[in-house]
């Protein structure tokens, strides 16, 4: 009798389980995938648990579907975890779904699985577009038989390699042999100037003589790489160097098929099945533009039907399983390009993108090339972007130019987007400076305005009651440019006029009190990152200038800056990361040009940043200023004195008065 | 650019006389804004402004009915404050160029806008 009662009770407590998990998954469908249920009985059958998303494939669960009836179809859309199944009948349907629901299924991994059941109307997913294969790309199949697939296979030798290492890592990574040339994974090139010996196997020979003969390929290529993928290895989405080697890349795929993906850098993804025993030839766009990569996984989704061609995955979800991978080999083959690359994606191309990184300029001419380079180009570029978090005027400058008399003459040497060129209606003030685009933004705003150089400032002597320059000195490249830019100031005051001048400071902490620049950073800077330098500790002491506005709202948290501020050697200027304390007086620091904000994507986390097209990273010029450089600077001209030295939000501020 | 600003520029291209030469105006294409008198403020301009450069861009553009100089009690003037106004802050070149009168190096005015860049070899000491 206990027994009995006892297994009552677990039975129900079973069934009620199965049910709460039953609703769950009707709840899960509704709310994630769109798809409703019902509670009436229909012939389509939502299988959630059972799809190729979730490790089970068509010919586990067709089996065990039409032991209920007749299938029309079974519908199974690519990497979701569930599945639709349209039987001939209502009666058949029901059938299934009172029999099968809760039923315990086993995936090809050997992993148990529960299938859950419901009625739906429609079987309803995500269409797929239909694609077509990259420009360029060929897959050319059964292009070598299967007893030269057996040969090459064979005739890799992988215990040849002595590095111990390399074994290690097999385990974990696929396996890589080069012949020809080594081909360099730390700069993903190769030495040109150093071939291997041996150069390709010579049973290579005949394959690519045949291949050229029969047109497959147009070039002999003289490098190999061997690489070898045990189920669960992969290769990073990447393009191969356009500056190693020429256009045509074949591969050849020995021992299993897989599938490869390839991506535009607008977002579209094409899976494209390589067979065993076929090529795949790379050309043009598909070669140059376009990444491709194997996802790391050991079961890819193609085409179920027997016949299965290599080429584009289907986007006919009537037709998809799940495929087992085997070990598979492949031969790429490229020739080693001598001279630089002149493709037309200049944006991904090495050859075309690569300029020497600039370094502490060593004459005025240098000077003036770096500031061209890394100041004016730059503003030019993101001068809409600059502008528009350049809008709140500093209040100590503000109460500079509300100081002044009424009627005034005041320049403004520098004056970026016109910020400060109206705050005073009392005043006649011109604004001039080095970027045309710039300018723009202020004659917009009904600004008197000009374009020159503030080393050159074609106001005449002695005119000016009072000049700003605020933000601008710190963009001259040597300390004589610098001092040049002051004295162009002091020149155009009158006897008795004011200059107000603001620098960024190197110290970014004053008082204790850390800079609205380093506040605003996402995530504390930790002390170990600023005491390794012992010459900036010194300076911490003093504090650090807030650069505030400087970057307010411009630059992306420093976790998606991959360059870290490096220590200066060789003079090759230093990449500052952006909300944190200077490492360097001279140094460039990162914009991060964000313009339309629509066109931005959410950055996927296992994607290389390249397949994504990330926002443009433009490197501004910088001297930062130390406590009392600026002041110093000033006293060594003959005809001022100064009323003033503070700091102010990050930076060292000077107010002088011609003598 | 309004004559006012076109007053306080100078040539600044090197090797050139001393600096403060005034550059030479001439426009193509001109507009009279519609400023807000301010009769203290025009006041106040009066003494910085350079009245020969002033004239010759007057002359330039055509302008007439332009004062040849400070008048006595000018300050409590309301006409000529009020011509002044005009001359200074109503004109405004938005087409021309601006002319070293000694190198003859012309710079662009365009949209309103000088562009006074010196070339690289011009400001070469």
């Amino acid at each position: 009798m206990d027994s009995n009662h006892q297994s009552n009770y677990k039975l129900s407590k079973t069934e009620k389980k199965f049910l709460r998990k039953q609703v769950k998954a009707r709840h899960t469908l509704l709310r994630h995938e769109g798809i409703e249920t019902v509670s009436y009985a229909t012939q389509i059958l939502v299988v959630a648990n059972g799809g190729l998303g979730n490790g089970v494939s068509r010919n586990q669960l067709f089996p065990v579907l039409e032991k209920f009836g007749q299938v029309d179809a079974l519908l199974m859309p690519p990497n979701k975890p569930y599945s639709f199944v349209r039987y001939k009948t209502i009666e058949e349907s029901k059938k299934a779904y009172v029999t099968l629901n809760g039923k315990e299924i086993v995936d090809d991994l050997g992993q148990k699985i529960i299938l859950y059941f419901n009625f739906v109307e429609k079987a309803q997913w995500k269409e797929l577009g239909l694609q077509a294969l990259p420009p360029g790309l060929m897959v050319v199949e059964e292009i070598i038989s299967s007893e030269d697939e057996k040969m090459l296979l064979e005739s890799v030798n992988w215990t040849e390699d002595k590095d111990n290492q390399n074994f290690q890592k097999s385990l974990k990574h696929r396996r890589v042999k080069h012949f020809g040339y080594e081909f360099h994974y730390e700069n993903n090139n190769v030495d040109k100037d150093k071939p291997l010996p041996g150069g390709l196997p010579d049973i290579c020979d005949n394959i690519l003589e045949k291949w050229l003969k029969e047109g497959f390929i147009r070039y002999k290529p003289d490098q190999l790489t061997v690489n070898q993928y045990e189920p669960g290895h992969g290769i990073p989405a990447h393009i191969d160097t356009h500056s190693a080697f020429e256009d045509e890349i074949v591969s050849l795929s020995l021992g299993s098929e897989i599938v490869m993906d390839f991506k535009h850098p607008d977002g579209v993804t094409v899976p494209v099945l390589l067979p065993r025993r076929s090529l795949l030839v790379m050309t043009g766009e598909s070669r140059y533009l376009w990444t491709h990569g194997i996802t790391p996984r050991k079961f890819d989704t193609v085409q179920a039907s027997k016949n299965r061609k290599s080429g584009i995955i289907t986007s006919d979800v009537g037709d998809l399983t799940l495929n087992k991978r085997g070990v598979r080999t492949s031969f790429t083959f490229r020739k080693v390009r001598q001279t630089p690359c002149h493709c037309s994606y200049p944006l991904v191309c090495d050859s075309q993108m690569k300029e020497p990184p600039p370094s502490f300029p060593e004459s005025d001419k240098e000077a003036s090339q770096l500031e061209q380079e890394y100041v004016h180009r730059v503003y030019e570029e993101i001068a809409g972007h600059f502008s528009s978090t350049r809008h709140t005027p500093w209040p100590h400058i503000v109460e500079f130019l509300k100081a002044l008399p009424s009627g005034s003459l005041v320049a403004d040497i520098g004056c970026g987007n016109g910020k400060y060129l109206g705050i005073n209606k009392e005043l006649y003030m011109i604004g001039c400076d080095r970027s045309q685009n710039l300018v723009d933004i202020c004659r917009e705003r009904q600004f008197q305005a000009f374009v020159c150089d503030a080393l050159a400032v074609p106001i005449r002597s002695g005119a000016c009651d009072a000049c700003i320059s605020i933000a601008v000195i710190h963009h001259f490249a040597t300390a004589e440019r610098r001092m040049a830019a002051l004295q162009e100031l002091v020149r155009l005051l009158r006897p008795g006029g004011k200059a107000l001048i603001y620098v960024w400071a190197m110290e970014q902490e004053y008082k204790k009190k850390k800079s609205k620049y380093l506040r605003n950073r996402i995530g504390q800077v930790k002390n170990e990152e600023i005491l390794d330098d012992a010459s900036v500790q010194e300076l911490l002491v003093e504090q650090m200038p807030d650069v505030g506005n400087q970057d307010s709202a411009s630059s992306a948290p420093s976790i998606s800056d991959s360059q870290n501020s490096r220590k200066v050697t060789n003079s090759k200027l230093p990449i500052h990361t952006n909300r944190t304390s200077f490492h360097s007086q001279d140094l460039l620091v990162p914009w991060h040009l964000k313009g339309n904000p629509s066109k931005d994507k959410p950055v996927e986390p296992f994607d290389p940043i390249g397949s994504h097209g990330p926002s443009p990273v433009f490197h501004r010029y910088y001297h930062v200023f130390c406590e009392g450089e600026l002041e110093a600077a000033c006293q060594t001209l003959s005809n001022v004195s100064i009323l003033q030295s503070y700091y102010d939000q990050g930076n060292w501020c000077v107010i002088l008065q011609k003598v | 650019m309004k004559l006012l600003t076109h007053n306080l520029l100078s040539s600044h291209v090197r090797g050139v006389g001393p600096r403060g030469l005034p550059l030479r105006l001439q426009a193509t294409e001109v507009r009279i804004n519609n400023v807000e008198f301010n009769p203290d403020f025009v006041a106040r301009m009066i003494p910085k402004v350079e009245w020969e450069v002033l004239l010759e861009a007057a002359d330039h553009l055509r302008l007439i009915e332009v004062p040849k100089g400070p008048i006595q009690g000018y300050e409590q003037d309301e006409t000529f404050l009020r011509k002044m106004h005009h001359v200074l802050l109503e004109v405004e070149v938005l087409e021309g160029t601006l002319q070293c009168p000694e190198s003859g190096r012309m710079f662009p005015i365009s949209r309103g806008i000088p562009n006074m860049l010196l070339s690289s070899e011009e400001t070469e000491t």
